[in-house]
């Protein structure tokens, strides 16, 4: 294990000077570190608290991080105690060694104070998973959601306490850019804004640490405390945890054991492609056991008890953050016991419309009767498409299904299928499929063309279907 | 090879407080031996192993460490369960994981487990592996008068994951259960199911559009033998869906013995659904077809219909009576007299197509159109009796 960032009180040099050559220092160990971690950038907010020795006049404190990612323009030095004692006169990035500074502190007294270092660093990041395991029968399922923090920091921290931020904020550059920098060079950049945004998306919405309590776990899993900040949420994990340099650590953040569900069937060819999935969806809500957060962004694996002691595997989604009361949706691919199929049964055309060459005159052909001048050309007509969504339901219980589906151009949908449009051109019916049954659901396309096209919409017509 | 790729260790020391991973540590191991193993084969293209082991804890917070050595297991997957006594029991400790550490640069995790009391507890470790899949092959052996069969069913399961399984109770999804050992690279094969007295249908059927022709300058069509397989109950299947695997064919022969007539790939067959099995080319059936006739007949300015005529000339030199299947696409009927698929397909039969009863509507589409041909048996002096059939059919309002 190794400490690549050290506070050192420079004893040796008079008023401020740097000695360049014969050095005596302390070192004062952290007493305490906090993490603050946000998942949508890579950014963390490092607090941490070392007690250091003072003597009356300037003491030089030097600050280093070598081969770590931190931000040196986000490094600053803040006094818990004796404040009102001890003022910060400057702070001195050195030209031949671009990851450290000195700060000369004025102090009025003899003594220790607690002083709190606070950076901004890149390297370090969060992300929720989740894992249900459904009932055999498919009501119920047992969700937990876990956290796993990832440290590639390049420094190991040792009982920190973490807390994890869910939202969006917004940075104006990139931490891991500015870690690789010199001082001198981060402030060649475009400054203007620099640290305004990234610090009050940060510092704003967090509250100083509390005190660093040792956790004594009581045989359980640590609880993640959750509350709400502005536009974020913050998970605190309770007491401290270490996470060493290149390690990560998974936590579970919360169990529900018996959600709720239900198991929808839906053909959205634009949003699942072409095909009939098989989907498990949750509300994030106090009646299902949920609903005191908001769920951040992650991989939700979904498992089934077989009936036989173990388990299947019905498959893995990536979901985005899901609000307090909002549905959780995990589709789980095509179910082979749900056959869905869109069969074209027949097509025709009709109303075609011819228009003599060169003339602003058309004539409408009718039955295919009509000898027309062959200085004409076809320039509307309509296309009837004739159609079943054919659902074979194999499984041992009803299903439901959704058919949600765009048409481009001049449509006119004809069915008894009480369909709505879920925009101006897609459709959206529901149906039932009671176990082992077959059903047809039959529609109607008339597309008009050509000149016949007078609107990029779809209109809904109530209209039997006849098969043939 | 018997290499163990799967290590664990459980740290048999109350560790007080939390635990720094990283720390070197002087420790004392226990290594639980796997007591079961179930391999779940249920998931399309996913397989998740389940293994139990007694892994002794103390009072206190344990450290379990699981490590999966060049096997390729997505860590997270990766579930954890204590399974409970089978009879309610009070003293049962009270276990839970408090979380899980994973090292750099290592296929490994370290779980801090919580017991309330000192004793072994059976866990349960579920997790997706790379590397152990499954395939399904088909043996089917027909009766002489190849009016049934008995179609075997077997799972292939191969083990590629570099992880040596005892034995392992294996789950195909349906089925029964199989409790087998299955070794690293080893290749196992179990049969799933026998389904007994199968009836099929052999057919014939030429499709020019799908079969091509056995000769082109002669006009002579490709005919294919297919046995087909009905997945419903009516024909003793009709459980589960078939899955995609290759079928092997043989025929009982004269001396009690099989014969090898072909092999096929099945495709994935729904519960009422047919699989087709394609054994070869019957060169006895004979079918020359021609475009006897396309006509254009003129609508209105750049409008047509188009009147074709598809004429077949049919021999059977078989000893016995067969039906044939002629089989069209349309689209490439179309195509044929160089009409531009630009319009949907319209078309509507004319009076002149002459299959008796018509045409096949379960499996004609509006694409593909397909009809049914009785051909006699060759005649006792060889003679053969010509049938000549016509598809009569206009394509509608083209531009």
């Amino acid at each position: 294990m190794r400490y690549t960032i050290c506070l050192i009180l420079c004893l040796m040099f008079a008023a401020g000077a740097v000695a360049k050559n014969v050095d005596l220092s302390t070192v004062p160990d952290r007493q305490s570190v906090q993490l603050t971690i946000y998942n949508s950038e890579d950014l963390t907010l490092v607090r941490e608290t070392r007690r250091v020795s003072f003597k009356p006049g300037i003491n030089p404190l030097q600050f280093s991080w070598a081969n770590t990612l931190i931000d040196p323009t986000s490094v600053e030095l803040r006094f818990l105690e004796h404040a009102d004692e001890l003022v910060v006169l400057d702070t001195m990035f050195p030209h031949d060694k671009p990851q450290m500074l000195y700060w000369n502190v004025q102090s009025e007294f003899d003594g220790e104070a607690m002083v709190e270092i606070s950076y901004f660093t890149s390297g370090i990041t969060w992300s929720a998973d989740y894992t249900c395991i459904a009932d055999a029968d498919e009501t119920t399922l047992r969700l937990e959601g876990f956290v796993r923090v990832t440290n590639n920091s390049g420094e190991d921290y040792e009982n920190a306490q973490i807390r994890l931020v869910v939202g969006k904020i917004n940075l104006v550059e990139k931490i891991a850019q500015l870690a690789r920098l010199s001082i001198k060079e981060v402030e060649s950049l475009k400054a203007v804004d620099r640290n305004q945004l990234r610090q009050q998306a940060a510092r704003s919405a967090l509250a100083p640490s509390e005190g660093f309590d040792f956790y004594e776990s009581g045989g359980k899993p640590k609880e993640i405390i959750k509350e709400g900040l502005s536009e974020y949420f913050i998970y605190t994990v309770e007491g401290t945890e270490t996470i060493p340099n290149q390690w990560s650590k998974r936590m579970r953040s919360f169990e529900a054991k018996t959600v709720p569900f239900a198991v929808k069937y839906r053909y959205r060819p634009q949003q699942y492609g072409d095909q009939l999935v098989r989907l498990y969806v949750l509300t994030n809500d106090e009646a299902s056991g949920l609903g005191t957060t908001p769920l951040p962004d992650g991989v939700v694996r979904v498992f089934r008890n077989n009936g036989r002691g173990g388990l299947s595997y019905l498959g893995a989604e990536s979901i985005q953050y899901v609000p307090i009361g909002d549905k959780i949706e995990v589709n789980l691919g095509p179910d082979p016991r749900v056959i869905f199929e869109i069969v074209e049964l027949k097509s025709w055309r009709d109303n075609i419309w011819v228009q003599l060459r060169g003339a602003e005159v058309f004539r409408r052909v009718d039955g295919g009767n009509v000898d027309i001048d062959a200085k004409a050309s076809v320039v509307g007509w309509d296309v009837h498409a004739l159609c079943s969504a054919r659902i074979r339901n194999y499984t041992d219980k009803t299903i439901d299904v959704e058919f949600r589906c765009p048409f481009s151009g001049d449509v006119v949908f004809r069915s008894e299928l009480n369909p709505v449009l879920h925009d101006f051109r897609t459709v959206e019916f529901h149906t039932t499929v009671p176990a082992g049954q077959k059903q047809d659901h039959y529609f109607e396309l008339l597309s008009r063309k050509g000149r016949n096209e007078k609107q990029g919409n779809v209109t809904l017509e109530t209209a039997r279907i006849v098969v043939e | 090879m018997g290499i163990r790729t799967f290590v664990w260790m459980v740290l048999a020391t109350v560790l007080l407080g939390p635990v720094s991973p990283a720390v070197g540590r002087i420790k004392l191991i226990t290594l639980p031996v796997r007591e079961r193993v179930e391999i779940q084969l249920d998931h399309a293209n996913t397989t998740l192993v389940e293994e139990e082991r007694i892994v002794p804890l103390v009072r206190g917070v344990n450290q379990v460490d699981f490590s999966w050595a060049n096997t390729r297991i997505d860590p997270d997957t990766i579930i954890f369960r204590v399974v409970p006594h089978a009879e309610e029991n009070e003293d049962a400790p009270e276990i839970h994981v408090l979380s899980v550490s994973y090292p750099p640069n290592e296929k490994a995790l370290v779980w801090q487990v919580s017991s309330s009391a000192s004793g072994s507890a059976r866990v349960r470790i579920s997790y997706i592996l790379d590397g152990l899949q499954k395939s399904f092959s088909y043996r089917a052996v027909a009766s002489r008068d190849e009016s049934t069969l008995t179609l075997s069913q077997y799972m292939r399961l191969q083990n590629l994951s570099n992880e040596e399984f005892g034995e392992s109770e294996i789950w195909s999804g349906f089925g029964q259960d199989f409790n087998k050992p299955i070794g690293i690279n080893e290749t196992r094969e179990m049969l799933v199911h026998r389904f007994q007295n199968v009836p099929i249908t052999k057919t014939y059927t030429c499709n020019p559009a799908k079969f091509d022709y056995l000769d082109k300058k002669e006009n002579k069509l490709r005919v294919h033998m297919h046995y087909v397989i009905k997945n419903d109950a009516a024909h003793q299947l009709g459980q589960a869906s078939l899955p995609y695997g290759k079928v092997r064919i043989f025929q009982e022969d004269s001396r009690g013995t099989t014969a090898f007539i072909g092999e096929d790939w099945g495709k994935f067959t729904p519960i009422d659904d047919e699989m087709q099995l394609f054994l070869g080319v019957a060169q006895d059936i004979v079918v020359r077809r021609t475009i006897e006739k396309h006509e254009q007949q003129h609508v209105a300015a750049n409008a047509y219909h188009h009147e074709i005529i598809v004429k077949y000339e049919i021999e059977n030199f078989k000893t016995e009576p067969v039906t044939l299947n002629i089989a069209e696409d349309l689209e490439y009927v179309r195509r044929e007299v160089r009409l531009e698929p630009r319009l949907p397909l319209e078309w509507e039969l004319g009076n002149r197509t002459t299959f008796a009863g018509g045409m096949d509507k379960e499996k004609s589409t509006l694409k593909d159109v397909v009809f049914k041909v009785d051909l006699p048996a060759r005649a006792a002096d060889g003679a053969t009796e010509k049938v000549t059939h016509r598809l009569h059919v206009f394509f509608k309002n083209e531009w």
